[in-house]
């Protein structure tokens, strides 16, 4: 990018600089400077740094909206559509989600997120007696077509983007999604939203799976190939680095095991004979990013842009522009928020939708301040969509794309990144892919020990956190007004569920779950993709739990990894 | 001079919630400082939680609750303790329990220790060898 007259002057000046100044580098607050991941930090960056690692202005960065996309996957990115900004939101029952999820819409968020209840995530209905104890304790506990129209009563589906926390189950989920759209008048093929539907991550890290990987990457498949044909504006599998970056994986983990995994769908999907520019465009993915290390974040987020457009080139031949072009989601890890003094987190929420926007995200998430505390209240929820919205509408970074772009820290950390996850990624391919990482148990493990260095950093004082190794105050007994369930909600839910069963035509239920139970019998091709008998059983009314639970009877139960 | 042996802890996730980031780091900062950690993972029942301590001969059962479920889970595991004449067995509780009204209750029915989400391991290293 320089002439080597230019770097010939730069390395002499550098090295006057460094003469000069040893003095003053003996005062540094800290001998070595790096982030947690153990990247060293020099002190100052310099053209050097891009022609040693041989930087490519054309070749690496190119301009925005071209291949590899390192500058973002548009050519105006902010100057014609500002980033999304998502706030999930839990609530107990579908009533109380759709009165917060009306108040978030009409507040300009642009999108609405739904979290559910664990029963919810692992298959089982309100009323199954080892799941009562957690019915809409952390999300909302949906299980049947009707709770979905209730949910989204006054939204049209149409206008907004939906983001839905589904995983195991999340067939079940995007056929109740779509076929509550469909009975508001809503045209599906133009639906938009996605599904998160990274089963991968639930095996590796939160837990939250029902049936062993191979017919998990089946379920996965059959809603790719559904959606491809059916529901082409909809992302029916977003995968997720944030699951891993939350159970304590480093930066550099964190994204290897999300494309290693991204590689591992589409090839059960080109199995099934698709064509992976009907697919790919299918995919986005929803990473995670913090204020904590925040070039590194941002360098993170455009060197996995770069990867993921050469792997989709390189590996699968896309022809399609949309097939390289990475969509992101970037979410703050609520692991980022310190308990003491917790308006703080204000601040660190602020923060990361800087980073986010920073690196080009399309939507971006940040956390409520008090849920270190418990479940967001409305402020709380409120406050974080308005910094987000500080962010996009008043500092000014969202008229030029990619504005750290060309720097020389962001730059060579980028190519840092790139490196660094490559290398990851070539030791994954290395132990026999992801499925194999996954059952040996060797993510698990990395992510373990990763988790482990973290928390003995904060303890030794070597990452800081601020009023809870540094700057702390005698902390007030005072309680946040978070949102905590009303247990007389919960029995009333599961009433309401008991008297909604009774009422079925109940013949229509178990005719249509004998269907699905054949269907899931039957091999797995696109002719007997489950997606079809899992939306006439939604119509009939037959339960999440009837659905899971006649899918358990034939794919059985995994055990998870073996670590 | 007879050998001391080393403490044992039965550390399991109870209910339904996967996260297990803290109890995991719990169990890497147990085993480091020399204690035996029979880890049973997600979901255990009370009842395997319980079975598993008295069969191991445990001297400490740790659970980790994130799901708002632990004013359910605790007071089970402990009446089964008392059931099983094995009330000598201490418990201690990790995860994210929202208000100190929840914690006092639960000391008051028998757990011997609460460590909420952003405890050191320090701490709770501490704890277990000064009072097992």
């Amino acid at each position: 990018m320089f002439t080597k007259q230019e770097l010939t002057q730069v390395k002499s000046a550098q090295k006057r600089w460094n003469k000069d100044n040893r003095g003053e580098f003996r005062k540094e607050r800290h001998s070595k400077f790096t982030s947690d991941e153990g990247m060293v930090r020099q002190r100052v960056y310099t053209p050097l740094d891009l022609s040693e690692k041989g930087i490519s202005y054309t070749s690496d960065l190119g301009f925005p909206g071209e291949y590899p996309y390192t500058r973002g996957i548009t050519s105006t990115m902010y100057r014609s559509q500002l980033p999304l900004s998502l706030h999930t939101i839990g609530r107990a029952i579908p009533e109380e989600f759709n009165r917060i999820c009306r108040d978030v819409y009409a507040a300009g968020s642009g999108m609405v997120g739904i979290l559910t209840d664990l029963p919810t995530q692992l298959g089982y209905d309100p009323d199954f007696p080892p799941a009562r104890a957690e019915v809409g304790k952390v999300g909302t506990s949906l299980c049947s077509l009707r709770d979905w129209e209730v949910a989204f009563d006054g939204i049209n589906l149409g206008k907004v983007w939906t983001h839905i926390q589904a995983n195991a189950q999340a067939t079940w989920a995007l056929a109740c999604y779509s076929v509550a759209a469909e009975r508001q008048g809503v045209d599906t093929t133009k639906l938009e939203g996605n599904l998160q539907n990274d089963i991968f991550k639930e095996f590796n890290a939160r837990g939250m799976y029902i049936f062993p990987p191979r017919q998990s990457l089946r379920l996965v498949t059959d809603s790719l190939v559904y959606c491809a044909e059916h529901m082409p504006r909809f992302k029916p599998l977003q995968i997720q680095s944030y699951g891993y970056s939350e159970a304590g994986a480093n930066r550099v983990h964190e994204i290897a095991f999300t494309l290693a995994t991204a590689v591992t769908y589409l090839e059960a999907a080109l199995g099934r004979g698709v064509d992976i520019d009907a697919i790919a465009p299918c995919v986005m993915f929803l990473l995670s990013h913090d204020h904590i290390d925040f070039f590194d974040e941002i360098a993170k987020i455009r060197a996995t842009r770069k990867i993921w457009a050469t792997l989709m080139k390189e590996r699968f031949h896309a022809r399609k522009d949309e097939s390289m072009k990475m969509v992101i989601l970037s979410s703050q890890g609520g692991t980022s928020l310190v308990k003491e003094q917790y308006m703080n987190n204000i601040a660190r929420g602020a923060i990361t939708w800087l980073a986010g926007a920073l690196a080009g995200c399309q939507q971006i998430g940040n956390r409520s301040y008090d849920e270190c505390r418990g479940i967001a209240s409305d402020e709380a929820l409120l406050t974080a969509l308005r910094s987000g919205q500080i962010v996009t509408h008043e500092t000014g970074v969202c008229d030029v794309v990619d504005p750290l772009g060309g720097s020389y820290y962001v730059e060579s950390l980028t190519c840092q990144y790139e490196e660094k996850i490559t290398q990851a990624l070539d030791e994954i391919a290395a132990r026999g892919g992801m499925v194999k990482a996954t059952e040996d148990g060797y993510v698990v493990r990395v992510i373990r020990e990763d988790a482990y260095k973290y928390q003995k950093m904060v303890e030794s004082g070597e990452r800081l956190k601020v009023g809870h190794n540094i700057f702390q105050m005698p902390e007030e007994e005072k309680e946040a007004r978070v949102y905590r369930a009303d247990p007389k909600v919960i029995k009333k839910r599961v009433q309401d569920v008991e008297q909604f069963k009774k009422k079925r035509n109940i013949q229509k239920v178990n005719r249509t779950l004998n269907e699905l139970k054949k269907c899931a019998a039957a091999k797995e091709s696109n002719e007997t993709n489950l997606m079809m008998p899992i939306m006439e059983a939604v119509k009939a009314s037959a339960t999440l739990g009837e659905v899971c639970g006649t899918l358990r009877a034939v794919f059985g139960e995994y055990q998870g990894p073996n670590a | 001079m007879v050998k001391k042996h080393p403490i044992k802890v039965v550390l399991a996730k109870p209910g339904l919630d996967g996260h297990d980031r803290g109890i995991n780091v719990v169990s890497l900062a147990l085993r480091d400082a020399g204690m035996e950690v029979v880890y049973l993972g997600r979901q255990a029942t009370p009842e395997q939680i319980v079975e598993t301590a008295i069969q191991e001969g445990a001297n400490l059962i740790g659970m980790s609750i994130l799901s708002d479920t632990h004013m359910d889970y605790c007071p089970q595991v402990i009446d089964l303790l008392r059931e099983k004449n094995a009330g000598n067995t201490k418990v201690i509780l990790g995860g994210f329990i929202p208000n100190q009204k929840d914690v006092r209750w639960l000391k008051k029915y028998g757990v011997a220790e609460v460590f909420g989400t952003g405890s050191s391991l320090d701490a709770i290293v501490k704890w277990i060898n000064e009072n097992v």
